[in-house]
């Protein structure tokens, strides 16, 4: 997360030990258990699968075979429909999540009793791991039984019952759905927290500036939590780039390909179709990797913050 | 008032949404299959509460259940250890590649498993380490280490200099230091993490499934998908195992909530 | 004295090690777990293998067949596969990469010559056929005398009859045809492909699957129209696209019932079974006719037979010979003739059918009466087609287009597109 202050970064300054000559051997000691981990298990992995790319991996063997797997890649529309996916879901999703988090937020900001209670039932559904989820939601969007038609025949729109994720056209917003209920309350939890941080002092001036409650909100509140809920923005858009058990568990990225994500793509070239070769798949990987990083980058860079705020 | 009112009917339905499909996998896990065929909503008319027990002696829940505390705990176990170390040593040393280093393990976070799952797969499979628990943990130490690092490297931080300070001149070297001294200060952060780490490990699913094929081997998240066999998907048997998996991390939750919510914001809020 | 009783020490020892020695334990991995009758049946010929070779015990282990593809990917990469294995004919990967026992050793006068063929790869034969099957159309025998239909002597309808049929049913609220894709990709397809083997005859089909003809030919065309029209007025179940291979079984025969279902003949492995297992209820009377003719076919009596289970070798087994030797005991009429009687589903195994027998002989009957007179395409086209073609067949024809999800000339396109690489 790329929080844009580091946290107790003036903490440190002071903090730091006053030693002229640095007690080396423990610094390595320290450090060696994890990474030796890290090399191990992450960055060796990383280099082996970018090697991997440049390879037809087999059993037995491995051809080299330079950047064919890349021009392959370039043509193949199934994964470029599964980036289009992905990206859409991570677009869409934290605008959603945190938009719906944030008023919930101030819902309960605004002192309703009971709000232990509310904090505790609107975080269960982050709780629970993406199968579980996965499987509760088939069943809801179940067509002849699910509550979601149940719900829409019982107040009499039973025209508009669909099949959620079996129609390719809708299959991916109902998938989207699922996710923000699952977030949105992580965010709730999150930015309420932050606004139960802010100093006391500039929310009752603005109340003495006698500021209707929405002029407070929108001038005061959300600038000063604005680091919270970029950072906010940011982690959803990683964690919906990585998204695959939900998708596997309920469409397995059908139908048509509408919910093909590029993690359920890579995991069926590498597992299931009829061959053992791994490189076109990490091929998939590294070129998924770039997109990322990029990603990530453009946003911080779109959010980097133009000017200390004084409080 | 018009808005309280407005606001309360509001999250009253947003708590039924939120809260909803747990209550209805709850109730569900205490009925039969065929009680459910006939009504999924209503609410248990009888309370089979030897479903659980069936799923647990039964179907494999009980191997599934010690796979998945097996894993975690030992996972957990290490990257606390491993993580507070290198955060420790992060936080209170200065050196050139501090930094550098720091950034290297920390930028990890980012990255998509997907760059390293099939890499992982072909390691484990060379070192004979595929379709194993330990293997498994391993992969798990690794996949965590860059947020436990995170979390304790900002506590360890704040802790103020001159306990070291005192500490170094009582004569302690750098380890007691870091034994005696920041770990105790710090285990609020640890006892956050791993919450964090245990929650998040104990829902996973990604890895689970690439490296591991062995019934006997398999954790909850993989073994919930006992009850979809060859016929009529058993929802009812489905429903309690799903509970089986749900209530530890709930219970978590309820205990530590706190704690929980400092960890997981801690990174999040300015 | 002493002396002798040292060599009588040493000559039971070395016995005993030799004999020790000579004790092999052969694995294998098979699918079918939950088909009990295709279970016993290997069961039975591993102990009558064992009796016959008393040095020789072969582990069995079972699974259903995702896992154990899941399973085999990984351990045959790692080397650490079984001895024999289930594979189906459709898995070139193993051949392409050397994984598997050349089987020529094999007594192939014994098998039929498709079935050799089917499993031949650069002109060396890698796999036992012992499942074959072809593609048919039950029904239920009293539903459709309900319905007013009358099935022809030769056992098959033409395309209007059908399609008056799905009428029918609908009208009485019963559901046309049973079918479901939710843990299978390739029933969905039978509609489509049965269909177009009859319409086009074998060599254009072949084309068709190998890409030298285009999916756009008036004769798909119309083809997929006529099936459209039929699933537009309603042939398959609402929960096609969920309803798992053998939930499609027990909604065909009792819940909540359809009057045809179109499934490959190894309908008999469950469908035998105990009602309470997945089987038929007790007084059910299936019968067996043809898939519908299409109008102006080349070859109305051309249909799909493909080989399904088949046990290969592990090319790194330590004992090749003694694998062999157990899959030949396979290769002998009376097994090929007691597979018929108990599994009730065809082998690629040469049968004596002058003796056939057993419980379940009028099925049998029944079954090979549908297939009198038959010509047949051997393979499905997922065991023919491979790579992007067969992803997008898949999904296309399998999934969405009975599905009505997908039109027909989005179809055609996708499947042009497939093959221009």
């Amino acid at each position: 997360m790329a929080s844009l202050v580091r946290p107790g970064a003036d903490a440190r300054a002071l903090a730091a030990p006053r030693v002229d000559r640095q007690p080396w051997g423990a610094i390595v000691l320290f450090l060696l258990p994890a990474f030796t981990v890290y090399t191990a298990l992450t960055a060796y992995p990383v280099l082996r699968t970018l090697w991997n790319s440049a390879h037809t991996v087999l059993p037995h063997s491995a051809q080299f075979t330079g950047l064919a797997n890349y021009a392959a890649l370039a043509h193949d529309d199934i994964f470029w429909r599964s980036v289009r996916n992905t990206f859409v879901w991570s677009c869409v999703s934290p605008v959603t999540e945190v938009s719906i988090g944030l008023l919930l937020a101030l819902a309960l900001y605004a002192r309703i009793p009971g709000r232990r209670f509310f904090r505790i039932a609107w975080f269960t559904p982050v709780l629970m791991s993406y199968v579980i989820v996965g499987i509760i939601w088939v069943w809801i969007y179940n067509y002849d039984w699910g509550a979601a038609n149940a719900i829409l025949r019982a107040i009499g729109l039973g025209r508009y019952v669909q099949a959620w994720i079996g129609d390719p056209k809708i299959a991916l917003p109902s998938l989207i759905f699922v996710t923000t209920w699952m977030w949105t309350g992580f965010n709730m939890v999150v930015l309420l927290a932050a606004m139960h941080s802010l100093p006391s002092e500039v929310l009752e001036a603005a109340e003495l500036d006698n500021c209707g409650w929405m002029a407070k909100l929108w001038h005061v509140v959300i600038p000063l939590i604005r680091p919270t809920i970029l950072n906010l923005i940011v982690l959803s858009f990683i964690g919906k780039m990585k998204i695959f058990d939900l998708v596997w568990i309920t469409t397995k990225g059908g139908p048509l390909w509408s919910t093909e994500t590029v993690s359920t793509y890579l995991y069926k070239r590498a597992f299931e179709w009829s061959t053992f070769d791994l490189g076109y798949p990490s091929t998939i990987a590294v070129v998924w990797f770039v997109i990322v990083l990029a990603g990530v980058f453009a946003l911080t860079w779109l959010f980097r913050q133009r000017e200390r705020l004084e409080f | 008032m018009l808005t309280r009112a407005v606001l309360f009917i509001v999250v009253g339905l947003y708590t039924a949404f939120a809260a909803g499909p747990f209550l209805w996998v709850a109730s569900m896990s205490m009925r039969t299959t065929s009680e459910i065929s006939l009504d999924h909503y209503a609410w248990p008319a009888k309370w089979h509460w030897e479903k659980f027990a069936q799923a647990w002696f039964n179907s494999n829940y009980n191997v599934y259940f010690e796979n998945s505390l097996l894993v975690v705990v030992s996972a957990v176990a290490v990257l606390t250890v491993v993580g507070s170390m290198a955060a420790h040593c992060f936080a209170r040393y200065r050196f050139p590649a501090n930094r550098v280093l720091y950034f290297v393990i920390f930028s990890t976070i980012i990255f998509p498993p997907q760059i390293t799952i099939i890499a992982l797969f072909q390691i484990l499979v060379q070192y004979g380490l595929y379709d194993s628990l330990l293997g498994l943990a391993l992969v798990y130490v690794a996949v965590q280490l860059p947020l436990t690092v995170y979390v304790l490297e900002s506590f360890f931080a704040r802790i103020p200099g001159d306990l070291f300070d005192a500490a170094r001149i009582d004569g302690y070297s750098e380890w007691q230091i870091f034994w005696k001294v920041s770990l105790p200060i710090a285990l609020p952060a640890i006892a956050t993490a791993v919450i964090l780490n245990t929650i998040l490990l104990w829902n996973e699913f990604l890895y689970a499934v690439v490296l591991i094929t062995d019934e006997s081997k398999r954790t909850l998240p993989l073994g919930i998908q006992r009850f979809m066999g060859d016929q009529l998907e058993d929802v009812g048997m489905i429903a309690t195992g799903l509970m089986i998996a749900i209530v530890p991390v709930v219970l978590i939750y309820v205990f530590f909530s706190e704690k929980l919510i400092q960890g997981m914001t801690a990174g999040a809020v300015k | 004295m002493r002396a002798l009783r040292w060599l009588l020490a040493v000559v039971v020892i070395a016995f005993a090690s030799s004999a020790f020695a000579q004790q092999m334990k052969l694995t294998l991995w098979s699918h079918w777990a939950a088909e009990k009758i295709k279970r016993d049946f290997v069961e039975d010929a591993i102990k009558r293998f064992e009796s016959t070779h008393p040095n020789v015990k072969i582990e069995a282990t079972w699974y259903e067949k995702n896992a154990l593809y899941a399973a085999l990917k990984t351990a045959l990469r790692a080397g650490t596969g079984p001895d024999i294995f289930y594979a189906e004919p459709d898995q070139v990967e193993y051949m392409e990469n050397g994984l598997l026992l050349d089987l020529t050793p094999l007594n192939w006068s014994g098998i039929e010559p498709w079935a050799k063929e089917i499993w031949t790869y650069k002109g060396k034969p890698y796999g036992l056929p012992l499942e074959a099957w072809t593609v048919e159309l039950y029904y239920n025998k009293k539903t459709l005398a309900d319905l007013g239909v009358a099935v022809p002597a030769n056992l098959q309808l033409s395309s209007d009859a059908f399609g008056d049929l799905v009428k029918k049913a609908r009208a009485k609220n019963i559901t046309p045809m049973s079918l479901g894709v939710g843990d299978r990709p390739f029933p969905g397809a039978f509609l489509v492909h049965e269909a177009l083997v009859k319409k086009l005859g074998i060599a254009a089909y072949t084309e068709l699957l190998e890409g030298k003809l285009s999916w756009s030919d008036p004769r798909v065309i119309d083809t997929l129209k006529l099936i459209r029209s039929w699933t537009d007025a309603g042939l398959l179940p609402t929960t096609f696209t969920t309803l798992k291979l053998g939930e499609s079984h027990t909604y065909f025969y009792s819940n909540p019932g359809a009057a045809t279902f179109l499934m490959g003949s190894f309908y008999s492995s469950r469908a035998f079974n105990p009602p309470d297992k997945g089987g038929e209820p007790a007084g059910f009377q299936v019968g067996i006719m043809q898939y519908p003719a299409m109008p102006g076919a080349a070859c109305n009596e051309c249909r799909t037979l493909a080989v399904g289970g088949s046990y290969v070798v592990n090319a790194g087994t330590k004992h090749p010979k003694e694998a062999i030797d157990f899959l030949n005991a396979f290769v002998d009429p009376a097994m090929a003739n007691r597979w018929l009687e108990e599994v009730v589903v065809q082998t690629g195994v040469k049968a004596d059918l002058s003796k056939i027998g057993g419980p379940h002989a009028a099925y049998l009957k029944d079954l090979f009466a549908a297939d009198a007179n038959a010509k047949y395409f051997f393979g499905l086209p997922s065991q023919r087609m491979q790579g992007k073609p067969r992803e997008v067949f898949t999904q296309v024809f399998n999934n969405a287009f009975p599905a009505g999800t997908i039109g027909v000339d989005d179809a055609v396109k996708q499947m042009n597109a497939a093959y221009a690489r």
